[in-house]
């Protein structure tokens, strides 16, 4: 258990700088997910946290003590990695217990440790087995175990569920949010996909271009985005955005006007910015919209419509009638609305 | 379907002469291998009477040339499977250092690797005899087994660096995070998961050197040092050559190669060409 802290953290390839001063603070026992597009630095700031990158300024510390110039194997974490690195030549059993190996523990330690493990994660039947005969989802865990029999201080995981297919992504995602309310070890996940960031964060960092945008939990992010790219990342499917022009208490956008709790200087430019689920569709709504695309999911349905020319997506709950060319009415929740300055990209 | 019928009688076609071609002389060889000295030399396809007592001449050692067959077999064993195994040292080693460890410099080893094809090994033969002979390790075993090395390691690692290269880079990082030290992933990882092109070039460095002449005629010049390849040219020394005799002893020469390559075939294809394409 332990807490981790990077300190203005920068890293350049060659002169190409990838982080702009990363400053973070990762409790004790938190599930810290770093989320963003491919090419944000994520991946690149675990690897520095795990001593396989070098940290061109700023400084990395576990529990306190700054690991900058620590060796890999003496920094007390482990990694699960997106292609599971397994060793090839090894039986799972091997593989789980290799670390322990390393570190010159007794067998009968190795072995209860790794038979422990197995029966946490369920591999007791596959431990004399070889990696190349197991499925995907077999592979992970073994990876996984991999990193829970030394009981390290932090726990990193690097896209661990980029192979695996959608079913098993869901299961798997499940089992590892269990798992460390069952370990409580201090973890930090990357992944480019927001979804898994949501549903097993404490907290996220979502990072764009070498910088953290916004910091939070999963909900606060949702419901107060700091800024447009956090509002677009954040959100399946994605925000609603459009340009538009405060005016009298409303944003005047697409030849109508659209109500928002969020207020902004009079005649100031910004982007209105509604989720999919808040764009009511209601009898009484005031905005006309046609109904391009009806996609219907079971317990909701999501229809793509036009208003003026811009294409928005509405998540209605339950069934919908609704079908391409019929003419519908919104009534936006104005105090879901999403109001970001124009210029800057900045929450209102 | 027509086609498919054609295609493999081309096939065909060329294959019988190919396959002629190569397993004439070896019937050549084996024909001699088995006709007493009178008829060696009689052309026919098959001896009047078949003999194995060329190899029971060459069993006890009971011809001048063959004095000291077993000797000889045995030095080129012993220097076949010393260049192999010291070449598997110095390459592998190499590989991993220039291809896992990225040490400084690795880029011009390759290069200076590569560019010792350009030099002929027979045209390296003199000065090797020279510095042989300041080490004086002349007419000594070990003499061969380090000219061996020398012009068998270039080409060992080139092979072995790109299949290191084709490794996952993920699996060294794993283990060095599980701890391993350079020498621990040397030995625990790197050397098990290149079982299959290790056997190859330790295969192709054994075999250059079981069939190795120039040098050995050069730096092994006593009888009971030299190899059988040398020895076998002893035998055309004389006027009146045993040439049924020097066949006999030549496919005993030869069944050990040929044992080995059975043995590994499987890795010599998939070893030697692993690297060579990026896949």
């Amino acid at each position: 258990m332990a807490s981790v802290s990077f300190s203005d953290v920068k890293k350049s390839f060659g002169a190409t700088p990838v982080l702009h001063g990363i400053s973070l603070d990762i409790l004790d026992g938190e599930f810290m997910v770093l989320v963003g597009p491919s090419g944000c630095g994520k991946s690149t700031l675990l690897r520095m946290l795990a001593g396989l990158e070098e940290i061109s300024a700023g400084n990395i510390a576990i529990d306190t003590r700054v690991v900058n110039d620590v060796e890999s194997k003496d920094r007390d974490i482990a990694m699960v990695f997106q292609s599971y690195a397994l060793y090839p030549h090894m039986t799972v059993g091997e593989n789980m217990g290799f670390s322990l190996r390393l570190r010159n523990d007794a067998k009968d330690l190795i072995a209860q440790r790794v038979a422990q493990t197995a029966k946490i994660l369920n591999l007791g039947p596959y431990l004399e087995r070889y990696p190349r005969e197991l499925s995907g989802g077999q592979r992970q865990r073994v990876a996984m175990g991999r990193a829970i029999v030394r009981d390290p201080k932090v726990f990193l995981f690097d896209e661990p569920l980029s192979n695996l297919d959608a079913k098993l992504r869901v299961a798997m995602r499940a089992e590892i949010k269990a798992l460390h309310q069952r370990l409580k070890t201090t973890t930090v996940y990357v992944t480019h996909d927001q979804v898994e960031a949501m549903t097993m964060a404490d907290r996220i960092a979502v990072m764009n271009e070498g910088r953290i945008e916004q910091l939070g939990e999963p909900l606060e992010l949702y419901d107060r985005p700091a800024n447009l790219f956090v509002a677009q990342f954040i959100g399946s499917p994605a925000m609603n955005v459009f340009d538009g022009i405060f005016r009298g208490g409303a944003v005047e956008a697409l030849g109508t006007r659209w109500p928002s709790n969020a207020k902004a200087a009079e005649g100031q430019k910004v982007k209105y910015g509604v989720r999919p689920e808040h764009l009511g569709i209601s009898a009484q709504g005031a905005i006309t919209a046609e109904v391009v695309v009806v996609e219907p999911m079971g317990a909701e349905t999501e229809l793509v419509v036009k208003v003026a020319d811009a294409s928005l997506v509405v998540t209605a709950h339950g069934r919908s009638n609704a079908k391409p060319g019929d003419a519908i009415k919104l009534a936006p929740d104005a105090a879901s609305v999403h109001l970001f300055d124009a210029a800057s990209g900045l929450r209102l | 379907m027509k086609k498919k019928y054609l295609n493999e009688a081309f096939l065909l076609l060329m294959a019988v002469p190919i396959l002629l071609w190569s397993l004439l002389p070896i019937y050549h060889i084996f024909l001699f291998s088995i006709s007493s000295k009178d008829s060696a030399f009689s052309g026919a396809l098959w001896p009047d009477l078949p003999t194995l007592r060329n190899f029971s001449y060459i069993w006890k050692q009971q011809h001048f040339y063959l004095y000291h067959f077993w000797v000889q077999i045995w030095n080129s064993l012993w220097i076949a499977v010393a260049v192999g195994a010291l070449t598997l040292a110095v390459a592998s080693c190499a590989a991993f250092a220039i291809s896992r460890l990225k040490v400084r410099g690795g880029r011009t080893v390759m290069n200076l690797a590569l560019f010792t094809y350009f030099i002929p090994a027979a045209f390296l033969a003199i000065p090797m005899y020279k510095a042989m002979g300041n080490y004086g390790l002349l007419n000594n075993r070990w003499s061969l087994v380090l000219a061996m090395v020398t012009l068998a390691s270039p080409y060992a690692i080139w092979v072995l660096k790109q299949a290191s290269d084709k490794l996952p880079w993920e699996l060294d990082e794993a283990a060095r995070i599980d701890g391993a030290t350079p020498l621990q992933l040397f030995r625990l990882v790197y050397l098990p998961l290149m079982t299959p092109s290790m056997v190859a070039i330790g295969t192709y460095a054994l075999l250059l050197a079981w069939n190795e002449y120039l040098y050995g005629y050069l730096l092994l010049s006593h009888e009971r040092t030299i190899t059988l390849a040398v020895a076998l040219g002893h035998f055309t020394a004389a006027d009146d050559s045993p040439w049924e005799l020097l066949m006999a002893t030549g496919l005993v020469y030869a069944l050990p190669p040929a044992a080995i390559y059975y043995a590994f075939r499987r890795y010599m294809v998939s070893g030697l060409t692993s690297g060579a394409v990026k896949s």
